[in-house]
């Protein structure tokens, strides 16, 4: 009795051992490794890896470069995630409707989900180049002024923006389609027949029964807004001066064209424990209002 | 004064005809059920009478007006959905003032009506709870409320207890039928189950696929049955029905000697009820007695004269073994005849009572059946 309850103990930890390692060894060990490092100096060949306390984390308060990516990224956050959760809602309702050629048309905008970032952003760039590119030739076409969309530190953060938006989008109206399909026919009918518009009818039934999936969708765009910089390596590498810059870019730049390992490592820490925050703020806050079927 | 009526209504589904030139009325403060098969258009009429759906052809009359193309809000109806169609994130107040709020109706007029329905549904204790903790039935009385709290005059209900087990269904039933008289609403009820039909109804509309079969209060659709089908839908069991060949000296149950009237058999079939046959001693018609049913206040036999086989239902426990001989006895006010190919009822039309047992002679009555 005893011997098969232990072996039933020694299943259970067999069947586990090969995702327990893949775990450990590719997320809880580099995890805890770059905090570790986030207390140590870099190493150079004259100087050894030294501990050095909070230093680096009182350097990164001095950095400039961080407080100005800090800001990029907190615009990043503002433009992309209302916009994206916004236009996936709209598209969704839409789709969901009875449209001709409907099929086609969630096809269309589920499209840029499927692409690679960097073929996204490599569409983008015909249409941000300067002077040929396609928004500059329409402005030229109606006698506007043209400009270095890029290349213009008031505007290449929007543009990134907005490429962002476009990408995330059609990715986050599936999940909302998918929401809005499962809602039962009949409660839009008993709304009707007591002569709510539709108006009405979204705003006190369809957006709160909505409400878990745009938490979701909340939590992976804002995961999203600090995730997503492949297209910053296509279009800007940063620049101009930083100024489209986003936090895991420069982290990016600090650990592979500066080598400063640990000071990737501080920033790397400050962006993990920003998003843990965030996602248990989002869920503890939000959960209490969502209705859950 | 008539609350609804139907002109000539036909609704395609592509090329199925789910409702087929239907006309009927509703009259004020009537029950009215709809009743048939499934798929034979139920929902589908209900739902060009809410106004969800828009006919192909023929109008709709709504208190007098032609209400065929109108929004459901304006024809001033409430509907009863069969999965009850509550808002899952609303509690039950708030399930119950939805349409008063759509249509801001005043706080106090607001809480005045919910007091009332909710003691009339009896949900007063539940009302800040959600639809998922409440048991089907309550949910259903939710659905109810809703209906009822918006006082509108019409009330449009699709099978709404079928979600309920056997018993409440039976009490829900009687409560739903008192109710409406209390209100005096104008009810349109469907459902598939003839015993809800029949006891609940003042008036039944029998369809098959998409068409009507038969209209009339239910002892109309019981005493007389316009056709073969509206005779096997109605009941429990249905009725008897045994086709008839030509005899000798009349009509014969095919497969047997045992002429039961006069005149031609073939093609004709002969209706009775299982409750309109008895067992007897002597005389009668005999027949073989193949298994029983015992249902607690009665029994329900299966029997065989000839090759038709017959349902006979008697008071009490009925005890004997299959492949008994029994005599079986009918008076002839309860027969019934149809047409086999047309599946009409012969004798008349429908309604005329007293007239079809007329060219009924039973030779049971005269023993003359006894041998084979
Ligand atoms: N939206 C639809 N599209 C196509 N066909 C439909 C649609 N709704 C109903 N039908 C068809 O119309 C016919 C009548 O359907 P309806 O729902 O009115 O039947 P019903 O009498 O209510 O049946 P039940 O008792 O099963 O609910 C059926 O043959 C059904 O398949
Ligand atoms: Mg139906």
């Amino acid at each position: 009795m005893r011997a098969s309850r232990h072996l039933h103990h020694v299943y259970g930890w067999l069947l586990l051992t090969p995702a327990a390692i893949l775990l450990l060894s590719f997320t809880h060990y580099p995890t805890v490794a770059t905090i570790w490092q986030s207390f140590f100096s870099t190493g150079t060949a004259l100087r050894p890896s030294s501990f050095v306390g909070l230093d680096n984390y009182r350097f990164m308060l001095e950095d400039e470069i961080f407080w100005k990516v800090v800001g990029n990224n907190l615009l990043f956050a503002a433009g992309t995630i209302p916009a994206s959760i916004a236009l996936a809602l709209l598209m969704a309702v839409w789709v969901n409707g009875r449209l001709p050629g409907r099929a086609l048309v969630r096809m269309a905008y589920f499209t840029p989900t499927v692409l690679p970032m960097i073929a996204v952003a490599n569409i983008w760039l015909f249409f941000y180049t300067p002077e040929i590119g396609l928004l500059d030739q329409i402005l030229r076409a109606f006698d506007l002024p043209t400009r270095n969309w890029l290349g213009d530190p008031d505007t290449v953060l929007w543009c990134i923006v907005v490429l962002a938006v476009w990408k995330e989008a059609g990715f986050f109206m599936i999940f909302y389609l998918a929401a809005l399909q499962a809602l039962p026919p009949e409660l839009e009918e008993a709304a009707r027949l007591e002569g709510a518009s539709r108006a009405y009818y979204f705003r006190r039934v369809v957006f709160p029964l909505l409400m878990p999936t745009t938490l979701f969708v909340l939590v992976n765009a804002v995961i999203n807004s600090f995730k997503l910089v492949d297209q910053l390596f296509i279009l800007t590498k940063g620049g101009p001066d930083n100024a489209s810059s986003l936090l895991l870019y420069y982290i990016y730049e600090v650990a592979f064209s500066f080598f400063d390992d640990s000071y990737a490592a501080t920033l790397t820490v400050v962006l993990l424990a920003a998003l843990a925050l965030i996602s248990l703020g989002q869920f503890l806050f939000l959960d209490r209002r969502i209705h859950y079927r | 004064m008539t609350a609804i009526e139907v002109e000539g209504v036909t609704k395609l589904w592509g090329t199925t005809r789910a409702v087929d030139d239907v006309s009927f009325r509703v009259p004020e403060g009537s029950f009215v059920v709809l009743l048939g098969p499934s798929g034979c258009g139920k929902s589908t009429t209900l739902r060009i009478l809410a106004g969800l759906e828009e006919p192909t052809a023929g109008r709709v009359l709504i208190g007098g007006r032609d209400m065929t193309r109108a929004a459901p809000a304006e024809r001033r109806i409430s509907m009863v959905f069969q999965s009850y169609a509550l808002f899952p994130h609303l509690d039950v107040r708030e399930n119950i003032l939805f349409g008063l709020r759509v249509r801001r109706v005043a706080r106090e007029e607001r809480e005045r009506r919910l007091a009332r329905v909710a003691e009339l549904v009896g949900l007063a204790e539940l009302l800040d709870r959600k639809p998922a903790q409440l048991s089907g039935g309550q949910r259903q009385r939710v659905a109810l409320a809703r209906a009822i709290v918006s006082e509108h005059p019409i009330c449009l209900m699709d099978e709404p207890l079928s979600n309920l087990d056997a018993k409440l269904r039976q009490e829900m039933r009687l409560e739903l039928r008192a109710l409406q008289r209390r209100l005096a609403m104008t009810v349109v009820y469907v459902t598939h189950d003839q015993a809800e039909a029949m006891s609940m109804a003042d008036r039944i509309i029998l369809m098959r696929a998409g068409r009507i079969e038969q209209e009339g209060d239910p002892d109309a659709l019981y005493g007389q049955p316009a056709t073969l089908f509206a005779a096997s839908f109605i009941g429990t069991p249905p009725m008897n029905l045994l086709a008839l060949e030509d005899g000798p000296e009349g009509a014969v149950v095919a497969g047997s000697g045992v002429t039961v009237l006069e005149g031609p058999g073939r093609g004709r079939i002969l209706g009775i009820r299982p409750e309109h046959v008895r067992i007897t001693e002597e005389g009668g018609v005999p027949a073989e007695l193949l298994a029983t049913d015992y249902l607690g206040a009665d029994t329900v036999i299966s029997a065989r004269i000839g090759d038709q086989r017959l349902g006979i239902r008697v008071p009490g426990r009925f005890r004997a073994t299959p492949g008994t001989a029994i005599r079986l006895a009918w008076s002839p006010e309860h027969l019934h005849l149809f047409d086999a190919r047309s599946g009409r009822r012969e004798s008349g039309p429908a309604g005329l009572r007293g007239t079809d047992p007329a060219p009924v002679r039973i030779a049971a009555t005269a023993s003359k059946g006894g041998g084979s």
